[in-house]
């Protein structure tokens, strides 16, 4: 389970598709440049061995009397009827600008299934939320409450076929201490989060935490991946030396075959250790999975109708209510489904960077939540198939506060916190001036698709007189610009995980530096105070407790508007992709991922197959122009409310 | 008094006039201009004349006025729509006048009860429908026109300044400065400009100036060759000669001489250089590389309609527009063509 707020999320990933970041300079060079960009590799003969003398690390004596604990006894998930077999065809929006998963420019779309492919200790079972054996088959629990003690799988072997031996994880230690891997948030979190880890034989280790914590949550926060020591040379030229290099994995999938700025391909690998474990058995049912660069949803839609693409996200109203419609779902050649899960939600909002002189005015961020009309927005662009998120930490059970309700569009509000502020005069086009100054702010989002929701709230907000001046840049530059902190308004979704999180995203430490994820430059001297206790506690309730006060503060700065909220997932698929049934888990927020998941909610992924007789039939009948029965799925297994 | 033309001009402008197709389009398309500069009298959301209280008002040009002014109870603009319907239910002998699209080209209107977009509804005066946020087409129409024919414009006469002065210099001087010049511009020439545009929008938002500046800096090139010929060939007539005997400036005989000579060439690329401005505003709007949302654009709106080809009153919208006004300036260049035609009336003795 590796770190899980340390993640940028569009929004519309969550519709199935994989979003890339783009890159500029990937377009002009594979234009230019292409003998050179041409990478095949096959299979698992990779050269994956930078590294002549491998670190080795001392071991110790085992203590004696610890409790090893395992679980055998949850059901699965996975359904029996699974063939193995086919391609599975997705698309990204961009091509990625690195293979690395840390460092400079890494949080790529691409992520999360490389991710999906790096297995960790321990998993969690995404339906009881109990821990299931993984890369370690055993683990027990220290006096401490913070360390975990771990039998690792014999079995286990990296996609080049050397073993996973203990040493790989306490090389990851190193590794994400390094300087050279340019990932402050890494050298921190595995500094000062994870203290040691220590050997004792080949095939097992322990793992010591900062704090004493509920015991899932030690496997959770510091449950790791290892990190294949014998291909990383760490120095200074680590970051441009390993963009394009393949990573060693653990996981069903490796790469194959990768064409700069258009595709990439992976292949699941023959004899994987870990195929016939119980909670690995019948997933990872697709022999390949290739992923092309389609740079723009509507051509990807375009080219799934045509049967170019296995599976598309419909989550988007007008895909759901307009476009899935016509002969391919009529004649029962492609499926829909519309999945509801029960799981932690995104934090989709405006983040109010504080950088900003008139931001800094908790008065104008107020008056700001007040003029935003996201309720017409719902309502109109969103056809009432969203609900407003209130709270931005929705969804984690007694970790989320209940009672906090997001400012309401409310003119009478917005005007007394604008005249509070000083902000009481307007200018000719009705827009506040202070000083010469106009009430003002860019907002920065990175998605088209957005582009109507944000053209509604800028002409509802200047009813209050203020002034959003649309921002939209491609993905990789939006990120770029909020990393480093020079955005006024940042509307973009976090990810979430396990339990909500708030020292990267609201302590003083992560504020004014660029690099981290402080987006609001929120310094907070009471709210450190609470961000730490929340941190330091190993206390179930007390956490909790502290999470919803967090929360509630959080509210109170009024530093980020918390925008909108879905509790399903929505896809079409071609009628020779199968699923189980239930078709996902409660955790699943997509069905159609091929690899373990990105590892923070629990191992989802990879419980579809693909149905090769199935598609000859369709192919056929489709060419003869004989229909099926048409079919819409929707599962409420998992509906809370 | 009266302008006196040359009869040669005189000629050339009856020649165009017979020709009716590109005569009649020019008349069209110059009235439209016309009706583009006073759009917001035409679509708009704020009314042209309010009666209230015995005062008269004229909101369409200046400053916002509060809803407050009109006895409404918000500070913010006034909706002159809903104004206009009080008005009627009080029967108070205050009027007002809305423009005959009562709908300014960003905002949303919802009907109750649907979502955008909504086909066109004439008793809601939505001539044309709206689009996928409820926002009136035949609004967003006219000023996308008036962007796009005052963008095309704009290019057009900095493309052309700089390629005439530059080109003819060219012509004239000749030598180390033409063969420099040439290769420079044919270096240039090669510089993939959509591919510029799109790296230089991904960075930052372009707008309407800086778009024109970076057009003009890959676009200037085709007139100069052009212009470097017509130079060449004119710089070696016996008026020139003359005019340099009479000890004439450099910049005078290019500019006082030579130009008007060689002017028919740039008349008769002028059309078909605001086709080219259009479509390419059009198409980079269309790609999303354009002007910022919610700029009302051609291309954006073409975009619209061809991913919601279940709404098909956009995309007839736009697309019956642009094959409209594209059409009229071309008819528009090849009467000009016609009239400037050396073969009809040139005379050389």
């Amino acid at each position: 389970m590796c770190m899980s707020t340390n993640r940028l999320k569009e929004a519309f990933r969550k519709t199935g598709i994989l979003i890339g970041l783009i890159s500029s300079l990937t377009m002009i060079s594979s234009c230019t440049n292409n003998a050179e960009d041409d990478q095949e590799v096959d299979g698992v003969n990779v050269q994956t061995v930078y590294v002549e003398d491998l670190p080795t690390y001392p071991s110790k004596p085992l203590p004696v009397g610890l409790v090893w604990e395992t679980n055998e006894d949850d059901l699965v998930y996975a359904s029996p009827d699974a063939k193995k077999g086919g391609v599975f065809r997705s698309a990204m929006l961009a091509f990625p600008l690195t293979l690395r998963v840390v460092g400079p420019d890494s949080n790529t779309g691409l992520r999360d299934l490389l991710l999906g492919n790096q297995f960790t200790l321990t998993d969690i079972h995404p339906n009881t939320h109990k821990i299931i054996p993984a890369l370690a088959t055993h683990w027990a629990y220290g006096d401490d409450g913070k360390t975990v003690y771990y039998k690792l799988d014999t079995e286990a072997r990296w996609s080049d076929g050397r073993l996973v031996l203990a040493d790989d994880y306490l090389f990851t230690l190193d590794f994400m201490r390094s300087k050279f891997i340019v990932a402050p948030w890494y050298n921190k979190h595995y500094t000062e989060q994870i203290l040691e880890i220590t050997k004792y034989d080949d095939y097992t280790i322990s793992i010591t935490g900062a704090i004493a914590k509920p015991k899932i949550d030690l496997h959770y926060y510091y449950g790791i991946t290892p990190t294949a020591r014998h291909f990383h040379k760490l120095d200074e030229n680590w970051v441009s030396n390993y963009n394009w290099r393949i990573e060693p994995n653990t996981g069903p999938y490796q790469i194959s075959k990768i064409k700069k700025g258009k595709y990439i391909e992976f292949s699941l690998k023959e004899n994987w250790w870990a195929k016939d474990r119980k909670f690995y058995k019948n997933r990872f049912n697709v022999r390949s999975i290739r992923l092309d660069v389609i740079r723009d949803v509507e051509a990807a839609y375009r080219h799934f109708l045509k049967g170019d693409l296995d599976a598309f996200g419909l989550t988007m109203p007008s895909f759901w209510h307009d476009k899935a419609k016509g002969d391919m779902y009529d004649k029962g050649y492609i499926h829909k489904i519309w999945f509801y899960n029960d799981m932690p939600r995104p934090s989709e909002g405006m983040y109010l960077n504080q950088k900003s002189e008139l931001l800094r005015d908790k008065n104008i961020r107020y008056g700001l939540a007040h003029s935003m009309n996201v309720e017409l927005m719902l309502n109109t662009v969103l056809r009432g198939d969203y609900s407003r998120l209130h709270n931005l930490d929705t969804g984690y059970g007694d970790y989320s506060n209940t009672e906090i309700r997001a400012r309401e569009f409310d003119l009478q509000k917005a005007d007394a916190y604008f005249n509070k502020a000083g902000w009481v005069e307007r200018d000719e086009d009705g827009i506040r001036i202070k000083n010469n100054r106009r009430l003002s702010f860019v907002v920065t989002y990175g998605s088209e698709l957005h582009a109507n929701r944000l053209v509604l709230l800028k002409e509802e907000a200047k009813k209050a007189g203020v002034e959003l001046v649309l921002e939209q840049l491609d993905p990789a530059a939006m990120y770029k610009k909020e990393m480093e902190k020079q955005h006024e308004i940042a509307w973009m979704a976090w990810g979430f995980g396990f339990h909500p999180q708030y020292w990267g995203q609201f302590h003083s430490d992560n504020a004014d530096i660029p690099q981290t994820n402080n987006i609001t430059n929120t310094k907070d001297k009471i709210l450190d105070t609470l961000i730490e206790r929340f941190r330091n506690s190993a206390d179930g309730k007390e956490r909790a407790a502290l999470a919803r006060e967090i929360q509630q503060y959080i509210h109170d700065l009024g530093v980020v508007i918390p925008l909108t909220t879905v509790s399903y997932v929505r896809s079409a698929y071609w009628r020779w992709v199968k699923l189980p049934d239930p078709p996902g888990t409660k955790w699943s927020d997509t069905l159609f991922d091929p690899t373990n998941g990105d590892g923070m909610m629990g191992s989802t992924g990879g419980l579809f197959w693909i149905d090769e007789q199935e598609k000859a039939r369709t192919l056929e009948a489709m060419k003869k122009g004989e229909a099926f029965e048409p079919s819409t799925i929707i599962d409420t297994t998992y509906k809370t409310q | 008094m009266l302008l006196r033309f040359s009869p040669l001009t005189v000629r050339t402008w009856n020649r165009f006039r017979s020709i009716r197709r590109g005569y009649w389009s020019a008349v069209i398309l110059l009235v439209m201009l016309l009706l583009a500069c006073f759009a917001e009298l035409l679509a708009n959301n704020r009314a042209i004349v309010v009666y209230h209280d015995s005062t008269l008002y004229f909101p369409t040009y200046g400053a916002v006025i509060p809803g407050r002014v009109f006895g409404l109870e918000y500070q913010y603009e006034t909706n002159y729509r809903e104004l206009q319907n009080k008005y009627t239910e009080e029967g108070s002998g205050n009027w007002l006048l809305m423009p005959i699209i009562p709908y300014s080209p960003y905002e949303t209107t919802v009907k109750e009860g649907s979502y955008p977009p909504e086909p066109p509804d004439l008793s809601r005066s939505h001539y044309l429908g709206t689009d996928i946020a409820g926002r009136d087409i035949s609004s967003r129409l006219i000023y996308g026109f008036r962007i796009a024919i005052f963008f095309s414009l704009i290019l057009l006469i900095i493309n052309y300044a700089v390629g005439i002065a530059l080109g003819c210099m060219m012509g004239y001087w000749g030598g180390g400065f033409d063969l420099i010049f040439q290769r420079i511009i044919e270096i240039w020439s090669n510089v993939p400009i959509l591919y510029v545009i799109m790296i230089i929008a991904s960075i930052i938002t372009p707008n309407f100036m800086l778009l024109i500046l970076i057009m003009v800096l890959f676009g200037w090139m085709s007139m100069t060759w052009y212009m470097r010929t017509a130079t060449y060939k004119e710089k070696e007539r016996d008026y020139v000669l003359a005019a340099r005997a009479l000890g004439a400036s450099t910049p005078r005989i290019i500019f006082m001489h030579i130009l008007p000579n060689a002017i028919s060439i740039v008349v008769t690329f002028v059309p078909f250089s605001i086709v080219s401005g259009i479509s390419a505003l059009t198409s980079l709007d269309y790609l999303g590389f354009g002007l910022p949302a919610p700029t009302p654009s051609w291309g954006e709106m073409l975009r619209q309609g061809t991913d919601n080809l279940h709404a098909p009153w956009i995309a007839i919208s736009v697309v019956a527009a642009l094959v409209l006004v594209l059409t009229m300036v071309t008819f528009v260049g090849e009467a000009v063509r016609e009239a400037l035609d050396p073969k009809k009336h040139a005379i050389y003795e």
